[in-house]
């Protein structure tokens, strides 16, 4: 499994928890295009946290390194790395492989 | 699917709480209500119109919140334990006065939101140690509710414990002030969940249990009971023993035990009479099967004997595969995944969740040896074999109490536990209960049951209404322990012999039937009670007398006393 891969399966993880909070209806897909937040819908802001808190404990019990998504100056905006669930795992994919990310600019 | 509404007050973002309460699977359904955040003390003080009022409500604050002067002190020593309890003593003013309108609070107790960074030595010394005016705010909070019948204190270390090493989360906090780690709110709702069900009826009453590799280690018919690993210098006989301890102790809290296993009866009898270190003795069990039958057949047969439903009952057995035959062909039985490690036993039975009471009675703590009584007296059936001189060789007496405050949470068990001798079904909460009994035209009496084998405890209860002429029954159960011992006739003499006394006309009982009621119909048709209106409304007249039955005394007519409200009513 690559390196994508194994990200995409700990965010899927991460929403399996987030979908225990949240009626049927309200429930994520675990594809790459789901939304996670942003203008055309997703989580609210409370799910949004526990979800970007789960990723990164996940990913630090997976991979055994810290990958600090919760201080992103972008959390809550649309056009975040957070806004779908493929931005979110190319993201963190960036960091996992140690590409500076230094701002969300960099990534958006 | 009927939902419980409740009430959530915090200083802090209860949002994940309140999602898993309301998406958790078991019952009872939960909708949420969350009162404004950060605003405990007026949320509490608010009146609710009959609309908005909760069926419950959970109130979960944060020591910093409740008193500042803690916050103050804990960060610069600054304060005084005075001050300190005297906030905490404002917010259970504010509790209190919330419990006048909820059925039923719950508050967890006080927990830091924040891991402090104080002097982990000086913590518990007085007068200012940080961790010292936490247990003192706590053990005020628990002095001050225990006046309120409906409010309990829960204790929110099990919820951290759950919580491994971290139960707070910083992150969490920081970005949404969301204290702790989800697994200590998925504790908190299993907990809550359990405490609402043990309300209303639902708490499971007897665990039944496989013996080899369960009870003990090692096949004692293979073995011998000398060689079963059973206490002793052996780490899993240790756990054995602890796990049976545990079981010893959930008996004085009321909950049965029974044996369903698959040896020979007199093999598996004399290890548990003879081997030393057996926790357990034949007084411990109210019944047992112990043969080669199958268990879920066995197990139908003992939940009949004891006079309960399936729904009361928890399976526990080491085979995954007599757990799945038994969980497949009796889905009403509780049956856990249990560890294959015996060293985890009595922690799995310690994270069941079913069997949660509002109170533990006299009663409770009785009961199995009310069981060991009842086989004492088939035995004594058996000899003697006329039923009749078998209940007159009982030498049963039945006591007849005003329900009050002394026997009311006896009372209010029998109301919301008893299905079978049950003529309305009627179930209320403690507050409900009690404004009924207030009403000037009712009454209500515990039944008190002995006989020379042993005390059963109060076993029934009636409820009467004057209405116009007519003693309406409310509320007439009896416990099927006591049930086939003449105290159903026995009640009977007392409702219809009330009515007399003071001037009515009639005695009538409306029978409303469940699942599992049917037993009570049967009586009253039996006992040559009318019925009116087809087949469900019954009417004595009274005129005619209902004699006591011949097996019993009942010494003192309590019921025909001067000074009830009732009566007196009637007769001024």
């Amino acid at each position: 499994m690559d390196l994508r891969e194994r990200v995409a399966t700990v965010i899927y993880r991460a929403i399996d928890e987030v979908n225990s909070q949240l009626p049927p209806s309200d429930r994520l897909e675990k594809t790459r295009d789901t939304i996670l937040f942003g203008r055309e819908g997703g989580l609210d802001s409370l799910s949004l946290v526990n979800l970007i808190v789960s990723v990164e404990g996940l990913v630090e019990k997976d991979f055994g390194r810290a990958v600090p998504l919760s201080i992103a100056e972008m959390l809550f905006e649309p056009d975040s790395p957070f806004s779908s669930v493929g931005a979110l795992g190319e993201y963190i994919v960036l960091l996992l492989e140690g590409r500076g990310v230094k701002s969300q600019s960099e990534v958006r | 699917m009927q939902h419980l509404s409740a009430l959530l007050v915090s200083d802090f973002n209860l949002g994940n709480f309140s999602r898993y309460l309301e998406q958790d699977g078991d019952v009872p359904a939960i909708a949420c209500k969350s009162a404004p955040s950060g605003q405990v003390i007026s949320a509490l003080l608010n009146p609710f119109t009959d609309e908005q009022r909760p069926d419950f409500a959970v109130i979960w604050s944060s020591p910093e919140h409740v008193s500042p002067t803690y916050a103050r002190c804990r960060d610069n020593r600054d304060g005084d334990l005075d001050t300190i309890l005297a906030e905490v003593d404002t917010f259970c003013a504010a509790v209190t006065k919330l419990c006048l309108d909820v059925d039923l609070v719950f508050v967890p107790s006080w927990v830091p939101v924040l891991e402090t960074s104080g002097s982990f030595l000086l913590g518990m010394r007085a007068p200012l140690g940080a961790s010292r005016l936490l247990l003192e705010m706590n053990v005020r909070l628990a002095r001050n509710l225990e006046k309120t019948s409906n409010v309990y204190l829960l204790d929110v270390t099990r919820w951290m414990d759950s919580a491994g090493a971290s139960p707070r989360n910083p992150k969490l906090w920081y970005l949404a002030k969301v204290p702790f780690a989800n697994e200590v709110f998925l504790t908190a709702v299993k907990d809550i969940k359990s405490c609402l069900r043990g309300f209303r009826g639902g708490a499971r009453k007897l665990i039944l249990l496989d013996l080899d590799d369960t009870l003990w280690g090692g096949l004692v018919g293979d073995v011998g009971w000398e060689k079963l690993r059973l206490g002793g210098h052996d780490p899993a006989g240790e756990a054995y023993a602890d796990f049976q301890r545990a079981l010893r102790a959930m008996t004085h809290r009321g909950i049965l035990l029974g044996i369903i296993s698959k040896n020979e009866e007199a093999t598996a009898l004399e290890a548990i009479d003879r081997h030393p270190e057996m926790v357990l003795k034949q007084k411990d069990f109210a019944g047992w099967r112990i043969n080669r039958e199958d268990k879920a057949r066995n197990i139908i047969e003992l939940v009949h004997e004891l006079n309960l439903g399936l729904d009361a009952v928890v399976f526990i057995d080491d085979s995954p595969v007599e757990r799945a035959r038994v969980r497949e062909a009796l889905p009403e039985v509780l049956v856990p995944e249990w560890p294959a490690d015996c060293m985890l036993y009595p922690r799995a039975l310690a994270e069941l969740r079913c069997f949660e009471t509002p109170a533990v009675t006299a009663e409770d703590t009785m009961r199995t040896r009310m069981y060991v009584s009842e086989r004492s007296r088939a035995a004594l059936l058996d000899r003697i074999g006329s039923v009749d001189a078998w209940l007159k060789s009982l030498e049963i007496r039945v006591d007849v109490e005003e329900v009050d405050e002394g026997n009311a949470d006896r009372a209010l068990q029998i109301l919301n536990r008893t299905n079978q001798m049950n003529l309305a079904t009627r179930r209320l909460n403690e507050m409900e209960f009690r404004d009924w009994r207030a009403g000037r035209t009712r009454r209500s009496w515990c039944f008190r049951v002995s006989d020379r084998l042993g005390d059963s405890g109060i076993a029934g209860l009636l409820s009467i209404e004057h209405v116009d002429e007519t003693a309406e029954i409310r509320d007439w159960l009896l416990s099927c322990r006591v049930m086939g011992r003449k105290v159903e006739e026995t009640m009977l003499h007392v409702a219809i012999d009330y009515a007399r006394s003071v001037g009515l006309r009639e005695v009538r009982a409306e029978y409303e039937p469940t699942a599992k009621n049917a037993p009570c119909l049967a009586f009253l048709q039996r006992a040559g009670f009318p019925a009116r209106d087809g087949e469900h409304t019954f009417v004595w007249n009274a005129e005619r007398e209902y004699p006591l039955p011949e097996a019993v005394a009942c010494p003192k007519a309590v019921w025909r006393t001067a000074d009830v409200r009732a009566g007196r009513d009637r007769h001024t």
